[in-house]
Parts: structure tokens; C-alpha cells; sequence
């Protein structure tokens, strides 16, 4: 109860952190109802065209009645695709969601393969090289993998599409859609994948030091077991807290991904919402991204506090301190869209 | 339990004297850190090093292949990509050590503050850092960009400055609770130092070895903000030379097959980055490595 209620401030206070910041940047929400022709308005229409948009009134009375118009379900509509806010973001979101999701689902399984694998052969060349390249690889910015993905696989060899979700006319066809979903999906796991993998290595590592490993060993335990029955257990759940903390990173981290292959989703969405001041379209998206990033960390939370009922309501600390430590820079791979959280 | 017998646990003990001295560069990024050096300097000393003019538009010689005349090609306006990436590397490295310095600063007092506060403040402060923390990184600067608008150099520098804050604030925090009723810190308050005061000569030396890491990360992480930022259209425009700005033409690169365009300034990009990182994990201190069990 408590719980939901915090929740229910914390959005509450986002959106009016959102709604008051995008409003007083400059830029003019005009120019992306209108277009061009914002430029040839006479003062008159500009007033009119204001009034028609009710973005004349002091901003405290727009707020209310944003706030009024949520609560009967009316988001209202986005100034770019003068449509309903809520029909821009359904065709956009399933595009989101399958890249999101499937490149979450690989990372979570692909990343604990490798860090098994590494801290399995610790020190040997193989698990050197692994951690060399995977070094090299979490150095190159996303944007410039997947232009030289592009250059390499769609403009050089000519095997794969460059961009968009699907060819235009074959919307309805799955196989065309895996196919455009192949590049990004690659970028999208490459990027996260040495990060989470790297933890779960130190992380066995450190299990493997411990004495019960000892124990085990001279009762005559086979390592395999010892690694699969009785180290990963120890790990997988803060494993799965992190993971459920690391979800509206990579999510997110695929918005500059969407935006390099024009991938209709909410990342192009959200960007252009804020670049062209669709105020609607932006409220929306932003309250999505908080929800997602507060419940996340609920579900974290949650887990922690199964594993471990010392840590209570308050010391969601932990987890995030794992996170940072591991990773090494915190914060640092890509994100969600709520910019504005910094103010609450 | 019919299999062999097995002696467990067995470790070599270290021997007592050294067999060999090591050498200066044992152990040290030698390779890393020449490599920054040498692009450091070469950014720094450009004016020297340029064959052109990087922001001239030669429009006789545009979109040009790495010849003999201009050694990495030229782009779509004309402009010698050999200088440009030279001339670019300051602006790129600039925006980096000043975001870090902004961000390092607000970490610095957000940090002690919270840490000597008493136990309400300490929490709220502490509840603030994490919901900033949750949120991930760049976009989070890129859409306070987007919102903000035109860039320059500066404005760029100081929102991946005020972005990116929040880990060392944690770990700065931590530290200065543990020291913070240290006899030594307790002294000089009782004598009338300032919070600034002893911050700087108390403080400060004793957490600087733990963020060291930290900081050096926050560069990288700077660089790689500003070009995407740069990249995406909406940090620096292209007039301005820099990493990230000189691959904003990369759309135009690939619907002519430029590879140019796109490879040598990124190269310069992650190289740069990796001896960064390198230094940064050579500056994180070395755990002490036991002996593995299995």
C-alpha cells in the first residue's frame, strides 16, 4: 500500500517536472502542428492557432487541465500526427517492445553463458582474449557499430536492409520483419552483452574463492557440480535483481539504436517528440519510461528482499551499488527518455 | 566414492626472495598510455601537424578516397578529413575533461554534504542520487539537449556535466561518512574550519584515491556522449569540428559507400577510449587475488 502510494507520487511529480520543463524551453510547438507554415502566420492567426491549441492560458491552468483531461483518459492528441497520443504510441510500441524484449531475453541467456564459460577457464588464454575483446568492445559507441554493421552488411555485401522495421508493402510478412530485425537485434546484445557478462564472471569468481567451495571439493565434489549446483545458485538471484534493474537500460539503449536504422519505434518516437516540442506525444512517453524504470526497481526491490529480509523497504542501496561497482561506470550505456526525473 | 583420490586445496606458497627485479614499466599501461599521449599531443600541437586547413571547403576535391594529397580523404564539402580529425580531437577532448570537471565538482560538495549531513537529510539526498542513478545515462542527456536546443562547445560540456554526477557523489559520500567523526575532522571544526575548509585539506585527500577510477571513466564516457549527440544532430552542428560532428555526415557516407568518412574518425574515437580505460583500470586499485578454491 505504502508502496503504490509513493509510486503514485513519484508519477505524479514527473509529470509536472516533464510538463513545466518542456514548456518553458524555447522552441515552437507550432511549427510541428503546422510545419512550415508557422512562418507566414500573421499575428492574428498565431493567436488563433495558440488559442486553438490552448497553449495561451498561464501554464499552472494548462497543467490542470492536462491533469483533468488524463483522468477521463483523454491524453490528447500529438501535435505532429494529429491523431490521439495513445493511437501514435500503439503502432509504434510493438516494434519497441520485440527489439527490446528479444534483445533483452538473448543478453540475459547469452551473457550468463559467457560469464560461466570465462570464470570456468579463469586465466587461461581463452578467457584473456574473451576479456580483451569483450574490453575493446564495450569501448565503441553504439552509433558507430551499427554504421559500420550498415556499411559492412547492407551497402558493401548487400545482404541485409539498412534500415525501417519492414519493406514497404509486405507490412503483414514476418520473415521481412526478422530480417530488419537482424541488425539492430546484433548491436543491441553486443553492446550490453560484455557488461552483464563481466559481472557474473567476478561475481563466480568471487563465489569460487569462498571456503563452502573448499568443503565441497574435499568431500570428493565433482567441480562441475560445484560450479552449476552450488556457486551459480549463490548468484543468480542478485543476478536477476540487476536484470531487472538493467531493463529500462536496454530498453532504452535501444532508442539510439531505432534512431540510426530508422526503426519505427518509440525511441525514434520519443526523440522526435522532444526535438519538435510535441508536448502530448512527450508527457506520455516520459510517464511511460518512469513507470517502467520505478517498477523495475520494485521488482528489484522485491527480489532483494527475498533473498535477504535484512534488506528492507529502504535499502534498495545495495543493488544499485552492485550495479555501479560492476559495471564500473554507472549510468553509462544509453537510456530511457526521463531526462526529467533529474528534477524531481 | 570409487574414484581416484585427489589432494584439494593445495597452494603454492611464495617463495621468499625475488628472482628478478621488475622492471619501471612492470604492470603499467605502457602501451595505452603512449598511444593517448601521442594523440593528446597531436591534438594539442594540430597547428603543426595539419596539412590544410580543416575547415576550408575545397569544393573541387570533395568526397574524395585517402590518396597521397589528402591522406584520409576529404568529405562532402571539400574539408581534409587528415586535419579535421586533428583539429576535431581537441574540441572532442576538451568537452570531455570539462564535463568531467563540472561533473566531478557537483559530485565533490553534493557528496560531502550528504555525507555530513545528519541522518534525514542523508537519506532524501541519498533517495534523489538512486532515482537519478536508475535512469540511464545518455539519453537522459540527450533529451535535455533536444530541449535546450542550439549547442555550442560549452553548453554541451555542462549537460553531460550535470548528468553524470551521481556515482561519485555515492562513493564519495560512503567515504566521508567513515571519516567523518575522525578525530582529526573533529579538531578542526572545534578550531573553526569551514565546511569548504575542511573539505579541501581533510577531506578530500582522503577519498581522491577511490573516485580516481571514476573520473577517468566519466571522460570516456563524456567523449562518447558528445558524439552521439553530435552524431544524432543535436550537439554540435557540423561547422564545428569534432569526433562526433564529423561523423553527423555519416548518412550522406553510406548512400555513396564513403568508408572514410565513417572508419577514421571512429578509429581515432575508440582508440582514444580504450587507452582511457585502460589507464582507468590500472587505476582502480588492485584487489588482492586469493587463491581459487575449485
Amino acid at each position: 500500500m505504502r508502496r503504490f502510494l509513493t509510486f503514485l507520487i513519484s508519477i505524479f511529480l514527473l509529470s509536472a517536472v516533464v510538463f513545466y520543463m518542456s514548456r518553458l524551453a524555447p522552441g515552437d510547438p507550432l511549427v510541428s502542428y503546422y510545419g512550415d507554415r508557422v512562418e507566414k502566420m500573421s499575428p492574428a492567426e498565431r493567436e488563433w492557432a495558440e488559442e486553438k491549441l490552448g497553449l495561451d492560458d498561464p501554464l499552472s491552468i494548462q497543467y490542470i487541465r492536462w491533469l483533468e483531461n488524463v483522468f477521463h483518459g483523454d491524453f490528447g492528441i500529438s501535435y505532429k500526427y494529429k491523431m490521439d497520443v495513445l493511437e501514435v504510441i500503439r503502432g509504434r510500441i510493438g516494434n519497441t517492445l520485440i527489439l527490446g524484449g528479444v534483445g533483452f531475453l538473448l543478453i540475459f541467456v547469452f551473457s550468463l553463458l559467457l560469464g560461466i564459460f570465462c570464470a570456468w577457464h579463469e586465466d587461461r588464454m581463452i578467457d584473456r582474449v574473451i576479456c580483451k575483446a569483450g574490453t575493446i568492445i564495450s569501448c565503441i559507441p553504439e552509433f558507430w557499430l551499427s554504421l559500420v554493421l550498415i556499411l559492412v552488411f547492407s551497402v558493401n555485401l548487400q545482404w541485409l536492409p539498412s534500415g525501417g522495421a519492414y519493406t514497404i508493402g509486405r507490412e503483414g510478412d514476418a520473415g521481412d520483419r526478422i530480417w530488419h530485425l537482424i541488425l539492430p537485434m546484433i548491436i543491441v546484445v553486443i553492446n550490453h552483452l560484455w557488461y552483464y557478462a563481466y559481472m557474473i564472471r567476478n561475481k563466480l569468481l568471487e563465489e569460487v574463492r569462498a571456503d563452502y567451495v573448499l568443503l565441497a571439493r574435499s568431500k570428493g565434489l565433482k567441480k562441475r557440480n560445484i560450479m552449476f549446483r552450488h556457486c551459480l545458485q549463490n548468484i543468480i538471484p542478485s543476478y536477476l535483481s540487476i536484470m531487472a534493474i538493467s531493463v529500462p537500460h536496454i530498453l532504452g539503449g535501444t532508442y539510439i539504436i531505432e534512431t540510426v536504422f530508422s526503426y519505427p519505434g518509440l525511441g525514434t518516437l520519443s526523440y522526435e517528440s522532444a526535438r519538435y516540442q510535441d508536448y502530448n506525444l512527450l508527457m506520455v512517453l516520459c510517464i511511460m519510461s518512469g513507470i517502467l524504470v520505478i517498477v523495475c526497481n520494485m521488482i528489484a526491490q522485491t527480489i532483494n528482499e527475498r533473498i535477504d529480509p535484512r534488506v528492507k523497504m529502504n535499502e534498495l542501496v545495495c543493488t544499485m551499488d552492485i550495479t555501479s561497482e560492476i559495471t564500473g561506470v554507472a549510468g553509462m550505456p544509453d537510456a530511457a527518455d526521463t531526462a526529467e526525473v533529474t528534477r524531481v | 566414492m570409487t574414484e581416484q583420490f585427489e589432494v584439494v586445496g593445495i597452494r603454492q606458497i611464495p617463495s621468499e626472495k625475488q628472482e628478478k627485479k621488475n622492471r619501471w614499466h612492470e604492470g603499467k599501461p605502457v602501451l595505452s598510455g603512449g598511444l593517448l599521449m601521442l594523440i593528446v599531443a597531436g591534438c594539442l600541437f594540430c597547428n603543426l601537424i595539419m596539412t590544410k586547413d580543416p575547415s576550408y571547403l575545397d569544393f573541387q576535391h570533395y568526397n574524395i578516397a585517402p590518396d597521397r594529397e589528402f591522406l584520409f580523404g576529404t568529405d562532402m564539402m571539400g574539408r581534409d578529413i587528415f586535419s579535421m580529425v586533428w583539429y576535431g580531437g581537441r574540441i572532442s577532448l576538451f568537452i570531455g575533461i570539462v564535463s568531467t570537471v563540472i561533473s566531478t565538482m557537483i559530485a565533490v560538495v553534493f557528496g560531502a554534504v550528504s555525507g555530513s549531513a545528519p541522518a534525514w537529510a542523508d537519506t532524501l539526498l541519498m533517495r534523489l542520487t538512486e532515482i537519478l542513478l536508475s535512469i540511464p545515462g545518455l539519453l537522459m542527456v540527450i533529451f535535455v539537449q533536444a530541449i535546450l536546443g542550439k549547442a555550442s562547445v560549452l553548453s554541451i560540456s555542462f549537460v553531460i556535466g550535470i548528468t553524470s554526477w551521481m556515482s561519485i557523489a555515492k562513493i564519495i559520500r560512503t567515504e566521508v561518512r567513515q571519516i567523518r567523526n575522525s578525530e582529526y575532522v573533529i579538531a578542526s571544526k572545534c578550531m573553526g574550519g569551514s565546511f569548504f575548509y575542511i573539505l579541501w585539506r581533510h577531506l578530500t585527500p582522503n577519498f581522491v584515491s577511490s573516485i580516481m577510477f571514476m573520473v577517468v571513466m566519466n571522460v570516456r564516457s563524456a567523449i562518447v556522449a558528445e558524439s552521439t549527440l553530435s552524431f544524432m544532430g543535436i550537439g554540435l552542428p557540423v561547422e564545428i569540428i569534432s569526433w562526433g560532428s564529423m561523423m553527423s555526415l555519416a548518412e550522406n557516407a553510406l548512400l555513396t559507400n564513403s568508408w572514410w568518412l565513417i572508419l577514421i574518425p571512429g578509429t581515432f574515437l575508440i582508440v582514444t577510449l580504450l587507452c582511457i580505460t585502460n589507464l582507468g583500470n590500472y587505476l582502480r586499485k588492485n584487489v588482492n587475488r586469493r587463491e581459487r578454491n575449485i
